[in-house]
Parts: structure tokens; C-alpha cells; sequence
């Protein structure tokens, strides 16, 4: 049994929001006093981990924690304690297209995305035919990426997300861009990777795309998980359970 | 992440890179314009001594400004993917330092267009080998305090118009416009006797400005109240003292970023 390509321990995330604001010397000098912190615990101590080649989707309520738990899978924060370490290359989707520098063109955001994401230049070279390929920009590749249309920003995100040969792949809400045709490639595209002996995480608020991809849930709810299994074992219960009991 | 640096800049401009020698140059001519004609030191080929000086001065002076705003800008990059953040203040620096090497290839060819006009003395001198080393000081002091101003801006964003006042207060403090022999023959250096030439040198900058001046261009004498003064040699000392600086700057400056760098994505 190989190892576990994404390892959560004990994961605890605070953030201090300070009422205040102070975003300068200046105010922090004249208006100088103890300061106010309000603490948000986000992530209150969870542990899971998934298996190689599995599909996990995170699922509950909006301020559950879902996408700091991406953010901190993909070392965007650091935890407040607890450990979340990912195995190999993560592919980290947290929004689409972003990243992009709006002055650059799409070829040359590829080149860009992709040396971040892991890849050396020559690498970038042979797959950046596919990548464009598979995006449907087409002409518009040597645009800059201003001129794009959200759709095609989101598609060309994607694109080089499963382009980079990444083990781990973390997608946070993004499988809805699109239209019918595009979605149903990425699905494919998901299922190849899969099929590669990829693992995936994903947050999702779409249940019937949960149901198709996903080989366990795990439901967050406050920053606790309340329930980890198959998705026919915790969809049901997660859309019975009424919103009011959010307030407990 | 540095050729994005410099294909940004030049995205919108037809000039291209050509704006790079364009600004130093045209300063330079306006420079030297008022200084040889109005503010002469009586000293032939002012426009070469101070060259020598403010082209580094102005690497140093763009890589603070450039660096305050590296993090902010990338904003939206750090929050979604994670790669080493101190690429950003590196990749600022290295792009300004390619641009004060091709300043100084201008300089040589100037140096060498007045010599072809005005052959007389050669212009260049054997010390000039030691320019690699003035340069790599002088990019880890840059850096090390880009390090620094990268960070701080982060949270509070009037650090990059206090670096602004400063580095343009710096430029008066440093012997650009001036001969570090002035102030050593100043009365107020004589009466503190030699304190405030020494204390002017243990400012880095000062120390590397002088430097580079030395080490390019022969030593003239130089007019001070109306009498000839010879020129000082090149103390190493100073410029010893400002590599040490330097390389201490760097270290905490790059500890602070590290220990502050996890924080860039929760500023307020």
C-alpha cells in the first residue's frame, strides 16, 4: 500500500481579523492603541487522509472551512497547528485563471502557470500544443489575457491544471464553468487522471457532480468534520439536515 | 518571474528595452549640461564623475521602490498558488540590476565616444577590475533591503513614500553631485576633525558611490576654495565596512521576510 498523497493531522487554522485596519505606518503611530483582535477558528482541528487514486469531496455549508482547507493543502497559509502535507506535485485550482497576468498573453501565461506549477521550460514546450488544444482558445492563445471572456480564462486554467502531470489535484468549485461540452471534457479529463493514478480533492456545493466523481465525503461543518464516507452514505444525510441547526 | 518582470515593463511602450539607456542617458546629459557650464568644480569631464556615481545609486533607489510593491502587486498569485514568495523582491532586484549593467555598457560607450572626440588622457584605469565587486555589494545591500521594504509595505503601505523621502534624501547624503574630497576639506569635517568624513563613509552608500567613482575613473584634484586639493585614495576600509553591512542587512532582512512571508496572505 503506498503512501497517503494527502495527509491532514490535527489541521487548526485562526485567523485574527483585527477591527481596526491599520494599514499604515502613519495611523498605526497617531491612533496607536492595544489592539483588538477577533479570532476566527476556522478549521478547529480535523484529520483525514486520502488514499492514491482516490476522489474526495469536501462538502457543507458556506464558512465551513472547505476552501481554507484547499488554501492551506495548497500552502497558501500556514497552519495554526496540526499538519496538512500533500505527497508529489499538487496542482492547486483554488479560482480559475487566477494568476494570469492581464498584460500577458495567453501563450505566455501558459509558460508562466506552468514553471510556477512545477514544470521546466522544456517541458512547457511539448505540452503547450495540448494545452491550447484542449482549452478552445484557439486563436485568441496570443491575446493578452484581458481580452478574455471569463469562460475562456476558466478553461484555460483547467487546461494547464491537468497539463502539469500534477499527483495531486485540488479543485475548489470550478467544474461549473463552461458550457455542456466543456464540462463533460473536463469530467473525461478527470477520469484519465484518475485512471493515471491521480488523487484528487475537490470542494463542491453541486451534489449530482459529487455523486458522479467523488469516492468519499467528507463533510465539514463549523470547522469540525461531522461525517466522512461514501457519498450515497452522507448526501443524504446533508441534505436533510435542516439549515437551522447551523445556529447550534 | 524576471522576464515577466521586464516584459511587463516594456509591454506597452515601443521603445522597448531602448528606455532603459534612454532615462539614465537623458539625466545624464541634463546632468552634465548644468555642470559643466554652471556648477563646475572646475574639474574637466564632470559628466563622467558623476555618472560613475548615480548609475548605481540608481539601481539601488529603484530596486527599494520597485520592491514595495512586488507583494502587493502578486497579491492575487500568492493567494491562490504557492511558490517561494521571496522569488518576488529577487526577481524585482535582478531585473533592475540587468538594467544598471546596461547602463553601464552606456557609460563605457560614452566614455569612449568623449575620448574619440577629446582624445586625451585614456579614460579607464586598471582598478575598474574591481567593479564586480562594488556590484555584488552593492546587490545584496539592495536586495537585503528589498527584502525588508517588500515585507513592511505589505502591512502598511506609506513604508514605499517613507523609502521615496528617503532614498531621494539619500542622494544629497552621498557623494553624487559632489566630491567625497569636498567634504573631506570642509571646514565643519576640520573643526569636528574628521569626524562627520568618517560617520558620511559609514553610510554604505556613500562608501560604494565614492568607490565606484574611484575605481573607474582616474583620480583628478579637485577645486575646493579655490585651491587645488589632491585626491584621496580609495580607503578600503569603508568599502569593507560597507560589504559587511551589506551582507548583514541581507541576512535579517531575508530572516525578516521569512518569518513575516506567512502572513502577506491574511494582511488586513
Amino acid at each position: 500500500m503506498a503512501e497517503s498523497p494527502i495527509v491532514v493531522q490535527d489541521l487548526k487554522k485562526v485567523f485574527n481579523v483585527n477591527a481596526s485596519g491599520v494599514n499604515s505606518i502613519k495611523t498605526a503611530l497617531l491612533w496607536w492603541k492595544p489592539r483588538k483582535k477577533t479570532c476566527f477558528d476556522v478549521l478547529k482541528g480535523i484529520s483525514f487522509d486520502v488514499k492514491p487514486g482516490e476522489c474526495v469531496a469536501v462538502i457543507g455549508r458556506n464558512g465551513a472551512g472547505k476552501s481554507t482547507l484547499l488554501s492551506l493543502l495548497a500552502r497558501v497559509y500556514k497552519p495554526t497547528s496540526g499538519t496538512a502535507t500533500i505527497t508529489g506535485r499538487a496542482a492547486p485550482l483554488l479560482e480559475l485563471g487566477a494568476g494570469f497576468h492581464p498584460d500577458l498573453t495567453g501563450m505566455e501565461n501558459i509558460y508562466f502557470n506552468s514553471i510556477i506549477l512545477g514544470l521546466t521550460r522544456k517541458q512547457v514546450k511539448e505540452r503547450v500544443d495540448e494545452i491550447v488544444a484542449f482549452s478552445e482558445v484557439a486563436d485568441h492563445i496570443n491575446a493578452p489575457t484581458r481580452t478574455f471572456s471569463s469562460g475562456m480564462l476558466a478553461r484555460l486554467g483547467f487546461s494547464i491544471a491537468v497539463h502539469v502531470d500534477a499527483d495531486v489535484l485540488l479543485v475548489d468549485e470550478v467544474l461549473a464553468v463552461g458550457d455542456y461540452e466543456f464540462e463533460k471534457k473536463c469530467y473525461a479529463k478527470i477520469d484519465e487522471f484518475r485512471a493515471n493514478g491521480g488523487t484528487i480533492l475537490f470542494v463542491s456545493h453541486n451534489m449530482q457532480a459529487v455523486r458522479k466523481v467523488a469516492d468519499r465525503c467528507v463533510w465539514l461543518h463549523k470547522g469540525h468534520i461531522k461525517m466522512i464516507g461514501t457519498p450515497d452514505e452522507v448526501i443524504p444525510l446533508y441534505e436533510s439536515t435542516p439549515m437551522e441547526t447551523d445556529a447550534a | 518571474m524576471v522576464q515577466r518582470e521586464l516584459k511587463i515593463r516594456y509591454k506597452n511602450s515601443a521603445l522597448g528595452f531602448f528606455w532603459s539607456m534612454l532615462n539614465p542617458l537623458i539625466t545624464v546629459l541634463v546632468m552634465s549640461f548644468v555642470f559643466q557650464n554652471f556648477l563646475s568644480n572646475g574639474v574637466p569631464s564632470a559628466t563622467a564623475y558623476i555618472l560613475a556615481a548615480y548609475l548605481p545609486f540608481t539601481f539601488f533607489q529603484l530596486c527599494l521602490m520597485d520592491s514595495a510593491q512586488t507583494i502587493l502587486t502578486a497579491l492575487p498569485l500568492i493567494r491562490k498558488i504557492y511558490f517561494p514568495r521571496e522569488i518576488l523582491p529577487i526577481a524585482s532586484v535582478i531585473s533592475n540590476f540587468i538594467h544598471l549593467l546596461l547602463a553601464l555598457v552606456m557609460f563605457v560607450i560614452y566614455m569612449l565616444a568623449v575620448y574619440i572626440i577629446h582624445p586625451g588622457q585614456w579614460p579607464f584605469q586598471a582598478t575598474s577590475v574591481f567593479l564586480p565587486v562594488l556590484l555584488l555589494i552593492n546587490f545584496c545591500l539592495s536586495l537585503g533591503l528589498s527584502f525588508y521594504i517588500s515585507a513592511f509595505n505589505t502591512f502598511y503601505e506609506d513604508v514605499k513614500y517613507i523609502v521615496g523621502v528617503m532614498t531621494y534624501l539619500m542622494f544629497f547624503l552621498c557623494p553624487i553631485l559632489y566630491f567625497e574630497e569636498r567634504v573631506a576639506n570642509s571646514p565643519l569635517n576640520q573643526a569636528w576633525g574628521g569626524k562627520i568624513y568618517m560617520f558620511m563613509n559609514a553610510n554604505p552608500v556613500f562608501a560604494l558611490s565614492n568607490a565606484y567613482r574611484k575605481i573607474l575613473i582616474a583620480p583628478q584634484k579637485i577645486m575646493v576654495d579655490k585651491v587645488l586639493v589632491d585626491p584621496l585614495p580609495l580607503d578600503w576600509r569603508y568599502v569593507a565596512w560597507a560589504a559587511f553591512v551589506s551582507v548583514a542587512i541581507l541576512i535579517s532582512g531575508y530572516s525578516t521576510f521569512n518569518r513575516l512571508k506567512w502572513k502577506f496572505v491574511e494582511r488586513p
